[in-house]
């Protein structure tokens, strides 16, 4: 038997069709069964991460073992004491096995890595926002069953979106009304549908047809040429219609079971500043960022006053946060370049923003400047994505 | 403790909006951004002695003055 | 009631949706056949989709059309091009260009599968380029744009365990850069270990070959690139019967000569100023070190030989030759280009394989190269003397040996003195 990923082919969604269907028979008449639920999730588990990548699914048994005993050992001893260290240590701890994943490749640590699967990271997001806000007290009790249900959601296992504990369990362990229940079929397949525009047809333009006869001859001229310019947008619009539509199959299905997943893009490209491109592009990721990275840490610099001009507060938070975004996507150069140059460009925007508010009568606002806004942001985004993709270091470092 | 929280919020968005607007929505509007809700919150630690951690900071249910008054009323 | 009638608002559609796409995918319609003009068109529009597909080749080979199999150099239509010389002067065949840029052995044998029945005991002009024999043999990525999963599904139907299927499994993994670990990419791999598809994996395939077929038929004539006008213009300036070699050899020099003013290789201006004046500089005894003759591509090029061979088909080889000003600026070993003649030459003639214009001695003639590796006007018109000949005369049985030692990597990597031994002692 092969292994199939998510959302890549007919056979897939025929396979979701008919396992969905009882499911939503149920919702309509105000019953989720759970038993039917479960052995559904796991039916699609084996299928993406079984027969010829069962390592694969071996690994993940083990992953989430050592996530789930984690946080339980945490919640317990939560309940009794609450010292920094400890917090520390089970968050570094939760990471281990994402950080050696991605250190594989650099120090070639071994062929394959112990916890290597489809997954991984978004999986040790949701583990860690866990063990977060037990420390904060917000998770009052976990249960191991639903800690599976919500770490093991088949419909966004591999890429997202990211959930957050609370808020899937209480869709999770409620039934939608009717009505309610019938918007969200209607947006599902709405979003389905979408998607299929998205990923088959868009996606399939830029990234299938087009950026293989780009790349080609981008890459004859040595150098830079106006080709660079073409791959720049042929590859901004693959990477946003192949992960949005993505994204669309992952809420869309999830919407059908009954689950409100949020949504993860909302037209970025119509963003006016990098700060708003961030709420609109791969929401989950930057929200998960802001909340569980940049925030605590500036609650944290302000409350023991480390630093004392919020201005430069603001800009560490920045650093520190697409840092490890960088970092987070693979050791290389230019992820973690692409990370600076967002810091970069975020903290740029900050100190424009600050200077047209002391200067709001200079400073004229009208379509046009609202428009220049746009395709300026834009640009910049799509020439971050270029740094993204790695052709620079093909372009000047395979050769 | 109503007008303690307005007053740190007019500090924090450096306009008086949000005195004379209860319902101005701070985050859609620009008037609040990330730093400044986590000064909020520690605002609202020293000089209300109200403890909020960041993970029940869920900006659906602060993003109004009234919002967050009814917030601090309940767990104060 | 009412849910009734809400599910089917959000429904209906998608159920619908899902009937169409069935009806059109899974129902195999009856050929209704291209028009004329369309295969007309396929035929000089170099067109991928064209080449990965069957329905429109196999309609060509029912009339008088006969595949020029090549690469790049089929693009370059000035008034001496086969596709022009056919046309103008009223031949009885016409050229089907199959190629272009990036197409080499292993896309021609693969862009064979589906046809091979219509290719039985028809003739075939292959253009064969040096430049393919390099040490990397076919680009991945290229190829990819000429393979289709139709021809796949094609192949996989009638594989058996022999040395050739077995090859060509082995050589189309090799070809998957993004391991995409595909049900099909599976049984590839079975032929590939010598094993046989299971029951299930024929209805899959037969399946699979409906739904393609019928996308092919549908949707391979959309967005061909329409050559016609050129074509048209391109003929039009050559005189009009009879044909008169001599003649159309001073028009071709004429030709050349107008094209070529701009730099001192006498490659065409529009090459010249797309494509090397800003960087020829750089290239100055850059290509000291081409290797054309130790390639993977001499065992994918035994593969089209024994399709060839399989499908009983008369063919004519072409060997285009290097511009010679531009070679001897570039440091492009002439020993080697030799080296890479005679093996070449040896693998066709020991096998039967003795229909070849060898055109490697005449990169130094005036304007018989277009640009730097691709033949033009006069290079043309000589292909020309010996393919009008071939095609309008009567097909020859054909008596090939083939030899499976041209698979082995002995062959592929031998050269230089080992090379001269070997073809000394045979």
């Amino acid at each position: 038997m092969i292994s199939m990923q998510p959302y890549q082919n007919p056979t897939y969604f025929l396979y979701l069709t008919v396992a969905l269907l009882p499911i939503m028979i149920g919702l309509l008449r105000g019953k989720r069964y759970r038993l039917y639920e479960t052995v559904i999730s796991l039916a699609f588990l084996v299928l993406t991460f079984g027969g010829n990548v069962w390592i694969q699914g071996v690994s993940l048994i083990g992953y989430i073992i050592y996530e789930v005993a984690l946080i339980f050992g945490y919640f317990h001893y939560r309940q009794k004491k609450n010292a920094s260290w400890v917090f520390y240590l089970l968050v570094f701890l939760a990471i281990v096995p994402l950080a050696i994943v991605k250190l594989e490749p650099v120090f070639q640590l071994g062929k394959i890595s112990l916890f290597s699967f489809l997954g991984i990271s978004y999986l040790t997001f949701k583990a860690v926002q866990m063990i977060m806000e037990i420390r904060d007290g917000a998770i009052k009790e976990v249960n191991l069953m639903l800690t599976l249900q919500f770490l093991l959601f088949f419909p966004t296992i591999s890429s997202g979106p990211i959930d957050r504990y609370r808020r899937f369990i209480k869709d999770y362990t409620q039934v939608p009304d009717q009505d309610k229940y019938l918007t969200m079929l209607g947006k599902a397949v709405h979003y389905i549908f979408l998607g299929f525009l998205y990923k088959f047809a868009l996606a399939y333009f830029f990234g299938t047809v087009m950026l293989p006869k780009i790349q080609m001859i981008a890459l004859a001229h040595h150098g830079l040429s106006w080709w660079v310019v073409a791959y720049m947008y042929c590859y901004s619009m693959d990477l946003f219609f192949d992960f949005a539509g993505y994204s669309l199959f992952a809420v869309g299905t999830s919407y059908i079971m009954g689950i409100e997943t949020p949504v993860n893009f909302n037209k970025p490209f119509i963003s006016k500043n990098i700060k708003e491109f961030w709420n609109r592009w791969h929401m989950t990721l930057s929200l998960w960022f802001r909340d569980y990275i940049y925030m605590r840490l500036v609650f944290l610099m302000m409350k023991k006053r480390w630093v004392k001009s919020r201005v430069a507060m603001a800009n560490i938070g920045y650093i520190t946060l697409f840092l490890i975004m960088g970092i987070w996507h693979g050791l290389t150069w230019y992820y973690i370049v692409y990370g600076i140059f967002h810091a970069c460009a975020i903290i740029i925007n900050d100190m424009w923003l600050r200077f047209k508010k002391k200067h709001r009568q200079a400073i004229p606002h009208n379509k046009f400047t609202e428009m220049f806004a746009i395709f300026l942001t834009f640009n910049l985004v799509c020439f971050s994505f270029l740094i993204f993709s790695g052709f620079f270091d093909k372009l000047y470092f395979m050769h | 403790m109503k007008d303690t929280v307005l007053d740190i919020l007019a500090d924090l968005t450096g306009s008086d909006e949000v005195k004379t607007n209860l319902d101005t929505e701070l985050f859609n509007s620009g008037l609040l951004d990330s730093m400044a809700t986590v000064q909020l919150l520690l605002e609202l630690q020293t000089q209300l002695g109200v403890d909020v951690p960041v993970s029940e900071f869920e900006r659906s249910e602060w993003d109004t003055p009234n919002k967050i008054i009814a917030k601090v009323e309940e767990l104060g | 009631m009412k849910i009734r009638r809400a599910l089917f608002k959000i429904f209906g559609p998608v159920i619908l949706a899902a009937l169409l796409v069935v009806a059109v995918l899974i129902i195999p319609f009856a050929s209704s056949g291209f028009n004329h003009r369309t295969i007309e068109r396929a035929a000089v529009s170099q067109s991928k989709n064209v080449f990965k597909g069957v329905a429109v080749k196999q309609q060509a080979l029912t009339e008088n059309y006969v595949p020029f199999m090549g690469s790049s150099e089929l693009s370059r239509m000035d008034s001496f091009h086969p596709s022009v010389l056919a046309q103008h002067y009223h031949r009885d065949y016409r050229p089907f260009l199959l190629g272009a840029a990036g197409s080499q052995s292993l896309a021609h044998y693969w862009g064979m599968q589906g046809v091979n029945h219509e290719l039985q005991n028809k003739k075939a002009v292959m253009i064969v380029s040096p430049q393919w024999f390099v040490k990397q043999g076919q680009n991945p990525i290229a190829f990819m744009q000429y393979h289709s999963n139709l021809q796949t599904v094609t192949w996989l139907l009638q594989a058996t365990n022999n040395r050739d299927d077995r090859y060509a499994a082995q050589r189309l993994l090799d070809m998957q850069v993004d391991k995409a670990d595909s049900q099909l990419d599976l049984m590839v791999k079975k032929i590939a270990d010598g094993k046989q598809l299971s029951k299930a994996d024929r209805t899959y395939l037969q399946l699979e070959k409906n739904s393609l077929a019928n996308q092919d038929r549908w949707f391979s004539t959309l967005s061909m690139k329409n050559r016609t006008d050129r074509i048209n213009k391109a003929a039009g300036q050559l005189p009009s019967s009879p044909y008169n070699v001599k003649r159309l050899d001073a028009i071709a020099y004429e030709m050349g000569d107008k094209a070529t003013t701009g730099n001192q290789f006498r490659v065409s201006n529009k090459f010249w100023n797309k494509r090397l004046k800003g960087n020829y500089r750089k290239l100055k005894g850059e290509q000291k070190n081409f290797n054309y003759v130790q390639s993977p591509e001499f065992a994918d090029f035994q593969l089209v030989l024994n399709q060839f061979h399989k499908d009983n088909m008369d063919v004519m080889f072409v060997i285009p030759p290097v511009n010679k000003r531009w070679s001897q600026y570039t440091g492009l070993s002439m020993a080697m280009l030799r080296q890479f003649d005679r093996k070449i030459n040896y693998q066709l003639r020991s096998q039967g394989f003795t229909n070849i214009v060898d055109l490697s001695n005449d990169g130094g003639e005036d304007f018989f190269m277009q640009d730097t590796i691709h033949l033009g006007w006069r290079g043309w018109l000589k292909v020309d003397q010996h393919v009008a000949p071939f095609l309008e005369g009567k097909y020859q049985q054909p008596h090939y040996q083939m030899n499976d030692y041209f698979y082995s990597k002995q062959w592929q990597d031998m050269a230089n003195s080992q090379l001269n031994h070997y073809l000394a002692k045979n």
